[in-house]
């Protein structure tokens, strides 16, 4: 789906994952995330299940080159065990598209298999205005 | 750690390294380019590549976990902007001051001004934190 064609309320398909003890490792190494280590135990970072719901939904979103991630808000409802396996659902919260302002705000929910909800957010792109025609 | 309204949290500083970029990369499934091909980047208005803005937003949370632990991760909220860019070499320092103290339901929620800024103290995030912490 690319700007042009999205819409507010438009609903992205659900994308499932999970982040096994290699993939958290790396994040952890990735992030230097000692105070994680030592307090958290087998709990996935939710820092690293809300970068996996925006790689997911990066992948469904066509942005042109020069977008920028200019906003993130997070929820955390509950922990995730590592191996958990989790689905992200998404859909367009805004659409701004005045003059040379393009700005797209999108509404993310992460569910685990019991279908309860452990992170919500909504991320905000700024995008270069469409190149003029000439 | 006492919480009162205008109480500091312990810093935590961190050198933005292109390694771990790269790693944040897989763990994360963010591969875009100006993340990590410094050619592409050199040809792109930012000259370099930078930091994925959720790495250096991670700086803050595990900053937060140091000072709340699991509360933090459990409960824990953010709503934050991304203002400038973080690049490989930058220094990072993740910090946050306490705004406000809620009662609610038998706990209390801590609301806290939020800042990761670069060595040359330039803001790269800004924002807030809210955490339930036992009352």
């Amino acid at each position: 789906m690319d700007f042009a064609g999205l819409e507010p309320g438009d609903e992205f398909p659900p994308t499932a994952f999970q982040l096994d003890a290699e993939t958290v490792a790396a994040y952890l190494e990735a992030v230097e995330g000692e105070n994680h280590r030592r307090v958290a135990g087998e709990t996935v970072p939710p820092l690293a299940v809300a970068a996996r719901a925006l790689a997911a939904l990066s992948a469904g979103l066509e942005l042109p080159p020069g977008a920028i991630h200019v906003g993130q808000v997070l929820g955390f409802r509950g922990t995730v065990k590592t191996g958990e396996r989790l689905t992200s659902h998404a859909r367009v919260a805004r659409k701004i598209a005045r003059g040379k302002l393009n700005m797209l705000a999108i509404d993310f929910e992460v569910r685990d298999e019991r279908q309860t909800t452990v992170l919500t957010g909504e991320t905000s792109f700024v995008l270069p205005p469409p190149a003029e025609e000439s | 750690m006492a919480l009162n309204v205008g109480t500091s949290l312990p810093e935590l500083k961190r050198r933005v390294a292109q390694e771990r970029i790269n790693l944040y990369a897989r763990a994360s499934g963010d591969f875009n380019p100006i993340h990590l091909d410094p050619d592409f980047a050199r040809k792109t208005p930012l000259g370099s590549t930078i930091a994925h803005g959720m790495l250096i937003l991670a700086y803050l949370s595990e900053m937060l976990t140091g000072a709340f632990g699991r509360d933090w991760l459990g409960s824990g909220s953010l709503d934050i902007r991304f203002k400038a860019p973080a690049r490989p070499g930058d220094t990072i320092t993740a910090g946050g001051k306490i705004t406000g103290i809620q009662p609610e339901d038998g706990s209390r929620i801590i609301t806290l001004e939020v800042l990761c800024r670069n060595q040359q103290d330039e803001p790269v995030i800004t924002g807030s934190a809210k955490v339930r912490v036992p009352a």
